[in-house]
């Protein structure tokens, strides 16, 4: 239980530098509203147009969104700001700060993983449950499909940690590349699902940057179509990413050379 | 007035962008995502049979000219300004003999020439896949670039004027952050103007918003009346009037009680 207990302290670390400032709260729960304001005008202006798009109903959409939401908030409750710190302009890989990560007793990469959090993206989790309760209210949900659902949710999660470890290992060999941000433009794409997009996009969603796995199949889930295999496959293709993930995080810290300080 | 200063001023601010021209050029793809999802869902949304009579083909060709509009518009320097305000690079600014807003306007031509330099080789590849189509009689076109000037005037002096709120408190750039995010949902970005529901196409045609991005590129398309187009262009100099005035008296008043250490 040493690792539990290790991220417990984290967290309460993380929590004591955010709480000294406060007024970041109420700058974030800005940010989060607006996110959430911009996500559910546009979705209802483009269904002010059409009755469904491409299948998909207001309902069923409303809820891909409440799960776009709620993954990019867990993106951003741990994820995100870990592999920060590490990857990206003036951080510790280009800095050499990273020799301070990599002298300490605890396993690498549990520690960047885990090492940062953002306890005000729990604003954003539970604006984006609440859009997923809105979407599904007055529907009935079954027990497997909620079962279903949060597999679903895991495998979606340990999608995006995968994609993020894999581009933060990659600026061992190139500290200038800002492939996080890239990370994040292209997250955008997920917040419908990938069957409207053309099929050469739909083929770079699937095979590059899994988009459908982070949230088409959730929403897929939890709105009770039968996507029983689909979630298996991407759990599968989510424990697979992970694992060559972690393989190229390892090879990249062999590569790490310092910087001077 | 000395020019020559302020052309040294646009070599050496491009000069030391260029040396992070990844930077800037993962920022514009940033930037060139939103108006990018909303022309596929469109279009997917357009299918055969059109929407509010604009086919698919014509959705790709609005948004493919939007992404260069909002690109050419997008005033990133009013981001940097309450930072050069709270952190004292306003000292040196002050201390030249020459207005301080030509170093922002030296930082906006760096900055669009980078990061129009990643952009429109990624709509044009965009265009040969997509196939937009659009027909433009040159008239159109001349209203559109004098519009396209206006609404570049208009977003960046908008946005000083919010800057310049840095004089007073340090969290200005919250209202940034709100203004991006009417300019998506009230310029065309979200959905053309022509496809809100009615409040908020009420709201679109009244704010200033629609004249900053949207209203350049709904000009080049036929359904555009001629009232329309001429209505759209006095709200947009009134507008601008209105923005440079708040910015004179911001300005003024903010530098009597500007008192910054460092620089």
């Amino acid at each position: 239980m040493k690792w539990l207990r290790l991220i417990r302290t984290f967290i309460v670390v993380s929590a004591r530098q955010e709480t000294a400032y406060p007024i970041n709260f109420w700058i974030s729960l800005l940010h989060a509203l607006l996110n959430l304001g911009t996500g559910v005008i546009g979705l209802g202006v483009i269904f002010s147009q059409v009755d469904t798009l491409q299948g998909w109903a207001f309902a069923d959409t409303l809820a891909l969104m409440g799960v776009f939401l709620i993954v990019s908030a867990l993106r951003g409750l741990f994820i995100g700001p870990g592999m920060e710190t590490v990857a990206g302009l003036g951080q510790e890989v280009m800095t050499g700060a990273f020799d301070f990560v990599l002298l300490r007793p605890v396993h690498t990469q549990f520690l960047i993983t885990f090492r940062t959090w953002r306890l005000f993206s729990l604003v954003d989790l539970t604006l984006g449950v609440g859009v997923l309760v809105w979407a599904m209210q007055g529907s009935q949900i079954e027990a497997a499909a909620l079962l279903l659902f949060a597999v679903a949710l895991l495998a979606a999660v340990l999608a995006v940690y995968a994609v993020l470890l894999a581009m933060t290992a990659l600026t061992f060999w190139s500290p200038g590349l800002m492939l996080g941000w890239v990370f994040d433009a292209i997250f955008q794409l997920a917040r419908y699902p990938v069957s409207i997009y053309p099929p050469w996009l739909r083929f770079l969603l699937t095979w590059c940057v899994p988009v459908g796995v982070m949230t088409t199949i959730p929403a897929q889930a939890i709105t009770g179509e039968n996507v029983l295999w689909p979630v298996m496959g991407a759990l599968g293709a989510a424990l697979a990413l992970t694992v060559g993930a972690s393989w190229l995080f390892s090879r990249g810290l062999r590569r790490y050379s310092s910087a001077s300080s | 007035m000395n020019l020559r200063g302020g052309i040294a001023l646009i070599k050496g601010t491009w000069a030391s962008w260029m040396q992070y021209r990844a930077f800037f050029f993962v920022l514009a793809f940033g930037w060139m995502v939103p108006p990018l999802v909303s022309m596929l869902v469109w279009s997917a949304a357009a299918g055969a049979d059109g929407i509010g009579g604009l086919s698919q083909a014509e959705f790709t060709a609005y948004y493919l000219i939007l992404i260069l509009v909002n690109q050419i518009t997008y005033a990133q320097s009013n981001w940097t300004m309450g930072d050069v305000i709270r952190e004292g690079g306003l000292n040196t600014w002050l201390l030249r003999p020459m207005p301080s807003i030509f170093n922002v306007l030296a930082s906006e031509c760096a900055g669009k020439v980078v990061y129009m330099a990643f952009v429109t080789p990624v709509a044009v590849l965009l265009a040969l896949v997509l196939r937009p189509e659009i027909t433009v009689s040159p008239d159109r076109l001349a209203l559109a670039l004098m519009s396209l000037c206006l609404a570049w005037a208009l977003r960046f002096l908008w946005g000083y004027w919010l800057a310049l709120l840095a004089f007073w408190t340090p969290r200005a750039d919250a209202l940034l952050a709100l203004q991006d995010a009417l300019v998506f949902l009230l310029s065309g970005v979200a959905a053309p103007v022509l496809l809100l529901p009615g409040g908020l196409q009420t709201a679109a045609r009244l704010l200033p918003f629609r004249y900053m991005v949207g209203f350049p590129v709904e000009i080049l398309f036929q359904n555009a009346g001629v009232g329309e187009i001429l209505s759209g262009l006095l709200f947009q100099v009134f507008w601008l009037a209105a923005a440079a005035v708040l910015c004179r008296v911001l300005w003024k008043a903010g530098l009597r009680r500007y008192a910054a250490v460092g620089g």
